[in-house]
């Protein structure tokens, strides 16, 4: 009746407990029958020995029963103890489904990968039971599937957008270049040239709308610039774009120029930057706008005079404008964070930096850093209008040698080079008449060793000859009647009237 | 200039508009006797503190320059030139010429026997 189980500390007491009545009545039987009168020793040994085996038999039952017990008992705490590990690992994984792979399972789907990839980055830690398991992974695939089409759908959305923002974009352009052919057609007529200022500029401002729902659909604003474009022409294109350019005094611009791709994201920032400040300032106030050189590029400075920030506006433009990550339309509510939303986006792309400040009139002053990479030495300071500040050289070179005429060779000599003089024109342009006649010559006889004579050493010429200008004409008239040779007057060495003695 | 067709995503110019270039006028508050034929002179060098556009004028204008030549050789159209040139002209930086009127002229064939004469003599 020795136990055998694990728990020896227990089953040898509870053993031997079930050993002390059988004995306990062995003795007992013992004693009466040497107690007992010889003739009742027999009878009393039956009694006594048959119930001591009765009590043998029924504690060796009970020390069986315990035994079976104990062993129940055992089961029962290590099933219990698997049941409590099992339970354990449920909830750990549970949690991590919760914390950890729904978080990155969105994450991944976002940045647009596959199903597959998400659900192999998403693969439980834990050895579960299959079925605990294959239900997990239901879960997740179900979520990932529901997320998916959410994206998806977003994304046709934004699609769409900025599908719709190009067709207006290519109409604005194409609207704008007509709108350019006709200011060139009419410009002689202030009344419909006004007019079409006017168009242009609706114009503008629509095309701006279209860049900034491309910008918020996730791409590029509008047209690409190939070439640098001088930081003067970048702002004033940013302000053309805004409704109340007018108001808008455009200060010292750092001589420089922004590299081409990076033309039309600034313009639009800032056309957007500048649209806040004059939206958001009483109309007879102006607003400053000027570009400085820093140690990290270029800043431009948007100062208005409006009424400013309140801490609560300034803490939702900090925070729109420092936005990680992508952009909630749900957020964007009215107009004025529509444009911030787009600043931000602009500046995230382009590593712009942007912050709005309280300004010292008690307005806003708007800062918009371009980094030095964007920033590339100007070519034509001014841009292309000042490049044909360059053209009367070019003009010198069509006509090799030659000066541009003082006024006179451009009224009176014209009349005599002809030998019949054609009559004066009613359009009364008689400058137009007189290239007809002298101007090929320079090209014909004579023309050659006038082309080898350099442009350059003419021009310097021009300022001490502009000042004789208002009565140059007559001398020249004088002298163009009295026919003589023009040849001693340096500074008419080249003018018409000598070719016309070489003919 | 400013602008293309949608055809071409890239293009040269510049992206200014006419209309920032005069801030919004289409012509001059007060009458002006500009017209294509008028001679634009400049009476100073350019001032640095010009805009590029006057600028290029006073620089293009040190030798008498008709206003339509001027509007070819800058690309720009007429009212928006001779609004910038009212402008210069209001602060002095160039002074416009009228052409001598047709009628001012003397008879050519009158001049042209003058010239004959005094060749001869």
């Amino acid at each position: 009746m020795v136990g055998t189980g694990s728990s020896v500390q227990r089953r040898p007491v509870s053993a031997l407990i079930w050993l002390i009545s059988p004995l306990v009545l062995a003795v007992c039987t013992g004693t009466a029958i040497l107690a007992a009168a010889p003739d009742a020793r027999v009878p009393v040994a039956w009694c006594g020995s048959s119930a001591t085996v009765a009590v043998a038999l029924a504690s060796s039952e009970a020390a069986r029963r315990g035994r079976v017990i104990a062993a129940l008992r055992r089961r029962c705490t290590e099933q219990e103890a698997g049941l409590r590990y099992q339970l354990d690992q449920h909830e750990a994984e549970t949690r991590r489904l919760a914390k950890e792979l729904l978080p990155r399972a969105i994450h991944l789907l976002q940045r647009g990968a596959p199903t597959e990839v998400v659900l192999r980055h998403t693969l439980p830690v834990h050895d579960l039971e299959p079925g605990y398991a294959a239900a997990h992974r239901s879960v997740l695939k179900s979520v990932i599937e529901a997320v998916q089409a959410e994206e998806g759908l977003r994304d046709a959305a934004q699609r769409a957008f900025v599908n719709i923002a190009r067709r207006m974009q290519a109409i604005v352009h194409q609207q704008a270049y007509d709108i350019r052919e006709m200011e060139h057609k009419h410009g002689n007529d202030p009344d419909v040239f006004g007019d079409l200022l006017h168009l242009d500029h609706g114009n503008a401002l629509t095309g701006r709308l279209a860049d900034s729902i491309a910008v918020l659909g996730g791409s590029r604003p509008g047209r690409q610039w190939k070439n640098e474009i001088p930081l003067y022409n970048v702002l004033r294109g940013a302000m053309s774009r805004i409704l109340e350019y007018r108001r808008v005094d455009l200060h010292s611009v750092a001589d420089v120029a922004v590299v081409g791709p990076a033309v039309e994201p600034v313009i639009h920032a800032l056309a957007e930057l500048l649209d806040n400040a004059t939206r958001y300032s009483p109309p007879q106030t102006r607003v400053h706008l000027t570009a400085v050189d820093i140690q990290s590029g270029i800043a431009v400075e948007i100062e208005d005079a409006g009424v400013g920030l309140t801490d609560e506006a300034r803490r939702r433009t900090d925070r729109v404008l420092s936005r990680e990550g992508d952009l909630d339309l749900d957020d964007l509510g009215e107009a004025p964070r529509l444009g911030l939303a787009v600043v931000s986006r602009l500046a995230r792309t382009y590593n712009l930096l942007v912050s709005l400040r309280p300004s010292a009139y008690g307005g806003v002053r708007a800062v918009l850093v371009i980094p030095m990479d964007l920033i590339t030495a100007s070519k034509h300071p001014g841009g292309d209008i000042a490049r044909a500040a360059k053209l009367p050289p070019i003009k010198s070179k069509r006509r090799p040698g030659q000066k541009i005429p003082p006024p006179a060779p451009q009224t009176a000599p014209p009349m005599m080079e002809h030998p019949i003089p054609p009559p004066l024109g009613d359009s009364g342009l008689p400058q137009r008449r007189r290239r007809r006649g002298p101007a090929p010559l320079p090209f014909g006889r004579g023309a050659a060793e006038r082309r080898e004579r350099p442009a350059p050493p003419a021009a310097p010429a021009a300022p001490e000859e502009a000042p004789k200008q208002p009565g140059m004409w007559l001398a020249a008239f004088n002298r163009g009647i009295n026919g003589e040779s023009l040849e001693p007057d340096p500074g008419r060495a080249n003018s018409d009237i000598p070719s016309d003695k070489e003919e | 200039m400013s602008t293309e067709g949608p055809g071409s995503p890239t293009a040269p110019g510049s992206p200014d508009r006419l209309y920032i270039l005069t801030g919004g006028q289409a012509r001059a508050e007060r009458k002006t006797e500009l017209d294509l034929v008028t001679l634009i002179v400049s009476r100073s060098e350019a001032d640095p503190g010009l805009q590029p556009e006057h600028a290029a004028i006073v620089r293009m204008c040190a030798y008498p320059l008709s206003v339509a030549e001027i509007s070819a050789y800058l690309e720009l159209p007429v009212s928006t030139l001779t609004l910038l040139l009212t402008e210069l002209v209001a602060g002095r930086h160039v002074e416009a010429r009228p052409p001598v009127p047709a009628a001012a002229l003397p008879d050519v064939q009158l001049l042209e026997a003058v010239m004959n004469g005094l060749q001869k003599l």
